[in-house]
């Protein structure tokens, strides 16, 4: 039953942090190589794209999708994909696909010659599923070691927190005002129902000892 | 489209968060009105006391500040809006 609780609650660890690893933006210290246009059948991954160009059809069964090519300073390869956003999610409200494509197009620089750009992105490269992180910014910096503080992330994480912790009081203020008293009245029922099952895990445990053979 | 989508979506859900939030903010605010009573006042009629005071709570301005529910997510989407791509 240990193994059960901890497994269940990694997973949802697990897949909260997926969550926000994906869609929190991201910057890549990076040199552009390339941008293209090439048309994609969305398939199994098609969860991993975003939307056409807003205002356009977004119902067709595949369309062009703009990629800016672009090396790390170690000489890694990075393809971005440069999609609108619109009104959906994950919620940057991009729409200006085809001006970051003009500006990626005019921050291309030659191996000789680098110029270092920093493309703020949100998403996952890869290979296995042909995904790739959609870029949300482009701006050139000095060299490829300047620091980027993520103030973005900090705000958005800190306003989560501070909405999970007022969600917590408002139901613990809904509960002690509106709950306890209905169960105080209940009187030595609740006492026992609530010993046996505390919340939803102690109902599932319950549920689960019920099928435990007797010793 | 898109945009038709998440106002109405988002009004929704707006609403609902106004309205638990009204709940809660009266239930404070009941909740303190009780333990003045019983810590301060001690006379006369307790739930007249209480009755009174949310009276006024319905006048107050934290109760009028709950409408920032709707205000505040509307202000960041149209900053968002401009940011990301006119800025």
């Amino acid at each position: 039953m240990h193994y059960v609780k901890w497994t269940f609650r990694m997973l949802l660890v697990t897949f909260v942090f997926s969550i926000f690893h994906y869609t929190l933006v991201q910057h890549d210290i990076v040199r552009v190589t390339n941008t293209e246009v090439r048309r994609i059948d969305f398939g199994q991954n098609s969860i991993f794209w975003a939307s056409a160009d807003t205002g356009s059809d977004g119902t067709t069964a595949n369309r062009d999708v703009r990629f800016i090519e672009a090396f790390y300073y170690t000489g890694k390869p990075m393809v971005y994909r440069n999609e609108d956003t619109g009104f959906g999610w994950p919620p940057y409200f991009k729409l200006d696909s085809s001006n970051l494509q003009a500006e990626a197009r005019d921050l291309v620089s030659s191996k000789d010659a680098p110029g270092w750009v920093s493309i703020s992105h949100y998403g996952w490269r890869n290979e296995f599923l042909s995904i790739y992180p959609n870029a949300v910014g482009i701006k050139a910096v000095s060299g490829p070691d300047v620091r980027i503080i993520p103030w973005v992330n900090i705000v958005i994480l800190l306003t989560l927190t501070i909405l999970i912790l007022m969600f917590r009081r408002m139901w613990l203020q809904f509960r002690e005002r509106s709950i306890d008293p209905v169960l105080e009245d209940v009187g030595e029922a609740s006492d026992v129902a609530r010993s046996h099952a505390t919340g939803l895990w102690g109902r599932v445990t319950g549920w689960l000892g019920t099928w435990r053979s007797k010793p | 489209m898109g945009i038709i989508r998440l106002g109405v979506f988002g009004f929704l859900a707006l609403a609902v968060i106004f309205v638990l939030v009204s709940i809660y903010s009266r239930s404070v605010q009941r909740e303190k009105l009780e333990d003045v009573w019983d810590e301060e006042v001690k006379t006369g009629d307790r739930d007249a006391y209480i009755e009174d005071g949310l009276r006024d709570y319905e006048g107050s301005l934290r109760k009028k500040l709950i409408w920032l529910v709707f205000v505040i997510p509307t202000v960041v989407v149209a900053g968002l809006v401009y940011v990301t791509n006119f800025w």
